[in-house]
């Protein structure tokens, strides 16, 4: 036991007790060949909670704080006897649409256009959710519901380019030739079939 | 008597009665109902087992296996739904609500890592390894119920299910064990009972390997700092806050994890556990270390 260190007694020790102290775990932690360490020798290694960075391009990003939005948990409708009584799985999401200001303002005021019939009196967005019979995947389809609004009140229809509009105009005039091609042929043929008008030279 | 003197009886017998222990109780009359060998002429001599054949010797072939011969099962190449169902992994299922309930009857330990030998250890999960059984798989019951800060390591875990308990502020892993390291995390006492060294885990096989490595599944072998951008995304998807972990109390353990070769907690392959002199003995020789760091 004297020819064995201190160092490997006390780490004996402590394997004894089964407390570790987490510095002695990180300096004497077992690492072996196939470690996140060697696996990815750039990355931190640490969990961590990043803030999100919208892409500059894109005008709305998915983003939607969370802080912003009223959600209200009830009991949903159907059958289901205790459970669809007791259990709050509907979920109601509402917000402001004009003072939503995580919406950038071209948007906004393309939701309110296309939407404006169905906010309430004071302006509230109402989004209902009870397909499934959890809270969470109601609240995920609720949310996912907001983000194509948003996504179809982004599209903007795109102004046909010159070349486009050539191309377009050509066709047409393309088509009428040739319809009246055809007319000229008919005409042709009918007038073959009829008796020779008599010409008195 | 009334039941107030009653009452008073059985309180002065209880001070007097000896503490209730293992060796004064016993089962409802009734409650236990042990099968009997059948004995006379129906259920006597060879007692249903049959003649001869691994039936009567109780070595049961596989299901759906017709010693040798094309099995029914496979003579229909149109319907190929059970061919190589004995290659296939199980992952027996427990729910969050049943972990719920573990934590409330102060069953698991949520101050500590909480991985397949501890939820084993409070009684409630029973899986068999050597019934292709490969570890846990959280289901989704009781995902709107679930309200503990834990960090858990599972085999199979859905998305729904990483997200309640992210949502938590907890954190959870899928990680890989192969057969015979399950063997040793199912009855940790019994293996180091028999003093072998402890073993490496294997990697995962590579159909299943993909998983593992990815961070959507919190994969044991994925990236933390992309485990991270997972965590985000899952928070906006499934609508809530994703908690702050670094400045949680808690961080240093919800943040521990085993190596990919490690099976226990805190013991590393290679060391014997003697349980008897209460002390571990580590390997010194440079090609062991070497090989149990490999």
């Amino acid at each position: 036991m004297a020819l064995i260190p201190l160092r490997m007694q006390v780490m004996r020790m402590i394997a004894q007790c089964g407390n570790y102290s987490t510095l002695l775990q990180r300096s004497m932690a077992y690492k072996s060949a196939i470690s996140l360490e060697t696996l990815y020798p750039n990355s931190s290694l640490k969990l961590s909670t990043p803030s999100f960075t919208p892409n500059p391009n894109e005008k709305f990003s998915g983003y939607i704080p969370m802080e912003k939005l009223e959600i209200k948990y009830s009991a949903s409708s159907g059958p289901g006897g205790q459970n669809v009584n007791k259990v709050h799985t509907k979920v109601d999401l509402r917000f402001k649409l004009s003072e939503a200001d995580w919406i950038p303002a071209e948007i906004r005021d393309k939701m309110i256009e296309l939407h404006s019939n169905k906010l309430t009196k004071e302006g509230y967005l109402i989004l209902r959710s009870d397909v499934t019979r959890t809270q969470q995947l109601n609240l995920a389809d609720c949310l996912q519901k907001l983000r194509n609004m948003i996504r179809d009140a982004a599209v903007t229809k795109r102004e046909p380019t010159p070349e486009t509009e050539e191309r377009i105009r050509q066709r047409q005039l393309k088509a009428s030739r040739l319809r009246v091609a055809v007319k000229r042929e008919d005409a042709l043929r009918r007038a073959q079939r009829r008796a020779p008008t008599v010409v008195d030279l | 008597m009334g039941s107030r003197q009653i009452t008073e009886k059985s309180l002065v017998m209880l001070r007097s009665l000896p503490r209730l222990s293992l060796a004064n109780i016993r089962d409802n009359p009734g409650s236990k109902h042990y099968p009997k060998r059948g004995r006379g002429q129906h259920s006597g001599d060879k007692h249903g087992a049959g003649n001869k054949g691994s039936g009567q010797r109780q070595n049961y072939m596989r299901l759906g296996y017709e010693t040798g011969n094309n099995p029914f099962y496979l003579r229909m190449p149109h319907e190929p739904y059970y061919r190589g169902h004995h290659h296939r992994r199980e992952y027996p299922p427990i729910s969050l609500l049943e972990i719920q309930k573990l934590i409330d009857t102060n069953r698991i330990d949520i101050t500590k890592p909480i991985d397949i030998a501890s939820i084993v250890k409070s009684g409630l999960y029973r899986f068999f390894p050597d019934q292709k059984h490969f570890g846990i798989n959280l289901t989704d019951e009781g995902v709107d119920l679930f309200a503990t800060k834990i960090n858990i390591e599972v085999q199979w875990a859905s998305e729904l299910v990483i997200a309640a308990i992210e949502k938590n502020g907890g954190v959870i892993t899928t990680a890989y064990y192969d057969p015979h390291s399950l063997f040793l995390l199912k009855n940790p006492k019994k293996f180091f009972e028999t003093g072998q060294a402890i073993p490496r885990r294997m990697i995962p096989p590579p159909d299943v390997i993909e998983y593992y490595t990815s961070a959507e599944k919190r994969g044991y072998l994925a990236d933390p700092e992309k485990i991270s951008q997972e965590r985000l995304r899952l928070s906006q998807k499934y609508g809530y806050e994703l908690p702050k972990l670094e400045t949680d109390q808690y961080f240093n353990m919800l943040c521990e994890r085993k190596d990919p070769r490690q099976i226990f907690y805190g013991l590393e392959p290679g060391w014997v556990v003697n349980l008897k002199d209460k002390c571990i003995l580590k390997p010194r020789d440079e090609e062991l270390l070497q090989f149990y760091a490999s």
